[in-house]
């Protein structure tokens, strides 16, 4: 619901995803942050936020593929690493990044599609199966080919990506590039649920007989389900092979995949805007938690390394489920909710 | 020939370890309509659970009583999972089913992992090593006992489910929940029941699997390892899973002698989930599964 003395007087006006002029501007304001922040702040930051944008790309995808379609995807990690190992090949072989990231995203969609061809014989759970099959794959195949092909065990080093001469390899450089592809993934992500695609996805994903008596081909939208969630993942890979400039097998578990969906829950499954409140929560409690096991490691108190990786498992998995049995549609719900409340105060929401 | 005859037999022994943990996600799925992912990591924390008891604990205590210590460990661990996490989403949508999964998956490692520790450490022995010759044929010991347990367990469930008027309740929850509650079937005891037999036959199965080798949290992999036989038996078909172990470790232990060396190692790890793929496009309800899987 919209408050009131908001009105319109076109079809465009109505249909703009920032209907308001303040949320254009606050919109702006946000991006010329974003975009000078590099010169205020130091490389440990610039790097966090890389990373998660990197991350926040990954998550869009699987916003597409579970959130708008309903189709469970437990292979989004394996999906990246399948972007990552292309671009790092793709780069050792002299191409430029520009054409790598598209290489990268077809190629990973292509083998997503591989892997959703089940969608035609069944649904659900069973479905999610067959993902999880392509999760468990992924480092079997990478480390039974020839090492010359794709490092095997030991990794591929990947070559900095260059413009025109100069390198975006430093911290800065590529922050602006990763800060380049999140923001066009956000604008993918928020305007994909408006277009027809968009909607035959959301139709899917609420009742596929339904859907089906509407004319949509169900199978060949789950399909693009998964290749357009495994677009973002290739990008996303492509984006993490350049950062850490060098890819092994095991960085690309099946627990990065429960991280993964993990933040798309936390934030909300039904709205663009959960993708971006999960990765930002879910990367503030991780850093959090880093922070202090640092200091504990440092005052002797006995923790090892181990401990810190089953804490921060443990605390992920509460998140989840804390999130799946008091609030299901997540941060993304509960920001709306609150936004309401204020907006509406001293009136009762409802 | 020799090799081959060999190959079969150990791959069957091991088939039927299989077929055991395959059971464990059979019998919850049968009363709880859940594919529990984090099967695995439950097998893996009732190992750990007997390690406590048999020697964790500092204390010598024989063996049976150490068992049946750890027998009513299991029965209040699963009957915790299912009150905490499953029975508060009771009648949820297949997604936040799965996704409990996936999230008590890595809460259990984790747990596991802060209690006991990531070091491996040598499983109680529970079974007998060594092997029996039959002519020039060699046969585990341990994995001989396991498998004739795994038939004798299966049998045992199979009357349950198809005789007993519990096991009866069960089969009528896994058909629906809202029928069997206007029946006056208490769906909730089912499914805690469904969950403390899921835990115990897991907790046999690691008895099984592990007695005398090494324990660790990757022991886990199992889990994964166990679902396509589960899928290919049918999900709901306690006695389909036994065979589709069987099926299953033969085919992996000939990838493994014949094909490993061919493929650097790759075909036998690949083989049960290509086998998992071909078994949802081909026959979705598995062997012996009830054929009512929605599909369009």
């Amino acid at each position: 619901m919209r408050p009131t003395g908001i009105s319109f007087d076109s079809f465009t006006a109505e249909a703009r995803v920032l209907e308001t002029r303040r949320a254009r501007v606050w919109l702006l304001v946000l991006c010329a942050v974003l975009l000078v922040l590099p010169f205020v702040s130091g490389p440990w930051l610039l790097g966090q936020l890389s990373y998660a944008f990197i991350t926040l790309i990954a998550v869009y995808g699987l916003f597409v593929t579970v959130g708008m379609a309903g189709q469970i995807n437990i292979a989004q990690s394996a999906f990246v690493g399948v972007g990552a190992f292309t671009a790092a090949k793709l780069s050792g072989l002299g191409v430029p990044f520009w054409i790598v990231i598209p290489a990268a995203a077809l190629i990973t969609g292509a083998i997503s599609v591989l892997f959703a061809l089940p969608a035609a014989r069944v649904k659900g759970f069973y479905l999610a199966l067959t993902t999880l099959a392509a999760q468990v794959m992924f480092p079997i195949v990478i480390l039974a080919l020839p090492m010359s092909w794709l490092g095997g065990l030991v990794g591929m080093p990947v070559v900095a990506p260059k413009l025109f001469g100069h390198s975006l390899g430093g911290p800065k450089e590529f922050y602006w590039l990763a800060l380049l592809f999140a923001a066009v993934a956000t604008w993918c992500a928020f305007n994909l649920p408006r277009s027809r695609l968009g909607r035959a996805l959301r139709a899917v994903h609420d009742n596929d007989t339904a859907a089906s008596v509407m004319g949509i081909p169900v199978t060949r939208i789950k399909i693009e389900a998964f290749f357009a969630g495994a677009l973002f993942a290739g990008v996303a890979g492509a984006l993490t092979a350049y950062f850490l400039q060098f890819v092994t097998v095991s960085s690309f578990t099946l627990f990065a995949s429960v991280w993964y969906l993990g933040m798309l829950i936390v934030g909300g499954i039904h709205s663009p805007l959960g993708p971006i409140l999960g990765v930002a929560f879910i990367t503030i409690v991780q850093e959090g938690l880093h922070k202090i096991s640092n200091l504990l490691l440092q005052s002797d108190s006995g923790i090892g390394g181990g401990a810190v990786f089953s804490l921060s498992s443990i605390l992920l998995a509460l998140c989840i489920l804390f999130a799946l049995i008091f609030e299901p549609r997540g941060l993304a719900h509960l920001w709306h909710t609150t936004k309401t409340t204020f907006r509406l105060w001293p009136f009762p929401r409802n | 020939m020799i090799t081959l005859i060999q190959t079969l037999i150990d791959g069957a022994m091991v088939g039927l370890v299989y077929g055991l943990v395959a059971i464990s996600f059979v019998v919850i799925y049968r009363a709880a309509k859940i594919i529990n992912l984090a099967q695995g990591e439950v097998l893996v924390f009732g190992a750990f659970l007997m390690w406590t008891f048999t020697e964790g604990t500092g204390y010598a205590i024989p063996l049976p009583i150490a068992l049946v210590l750890t027998m009513i460990a299991c029965v209040i661990f699963g009957a915790l999972i299912e009150r905490t996490i499953f029975r508060p989403l009771i009648g949820q949508s297949a997604f936040t089913i799965f996704m409990a999964g996936v999230a008590l998956l890595i809460l259990l490692r984790g747990v596991a992992q802060l209690v006991w520790g990531a070091q491996t450490r040598s499983a109680p022995v529970v079974l007998p090593e060594g092997a029996i010759e039959f002519g020039p044929f060699l046969v585990n010991t341990r994995l001989l006992i396991g498998a004739i347990f795994t038939v004798c367990l299966t049998q045992a469930l199979h009357l349950f489910f198809t005789r007993a008027r519990l096991g009866l309740r069960l089969a009528a929850v896994a058909e629906d929940h809202t029928t069997a509650l206007s029946l006056g079937v208490p769906v909730r005891q089912a499914i805690a029941v469904a969950w403390i037999l899921g835990t115990v036959v897991a907790t046999a199965a690691a008895a099984v699997l592990l007695s005398g080798s090494i324990l660790s949290l990757g022991v886990a992999v199992i889990g994964f390892k166990a679902l396509p036989v589960a899928l290919l038996g049918g999900m709901e078909s306690i006695r389909g899973a036994p065979l589709a172990g069987l099926i299953v470790g033969m085919f992996e232990a000939l990838a493994a002698t014949y094909l490993d060396p061919l493929t650097n190692g790759a075909a036998s790890g690949l083989l049960p989930y290509l086998l998992m793929i071909a078994v949802l496009l081909i026959r979705p309800y598995g062997l012996f599964g009830w054929q009512k899987i929605e599909r369009l």
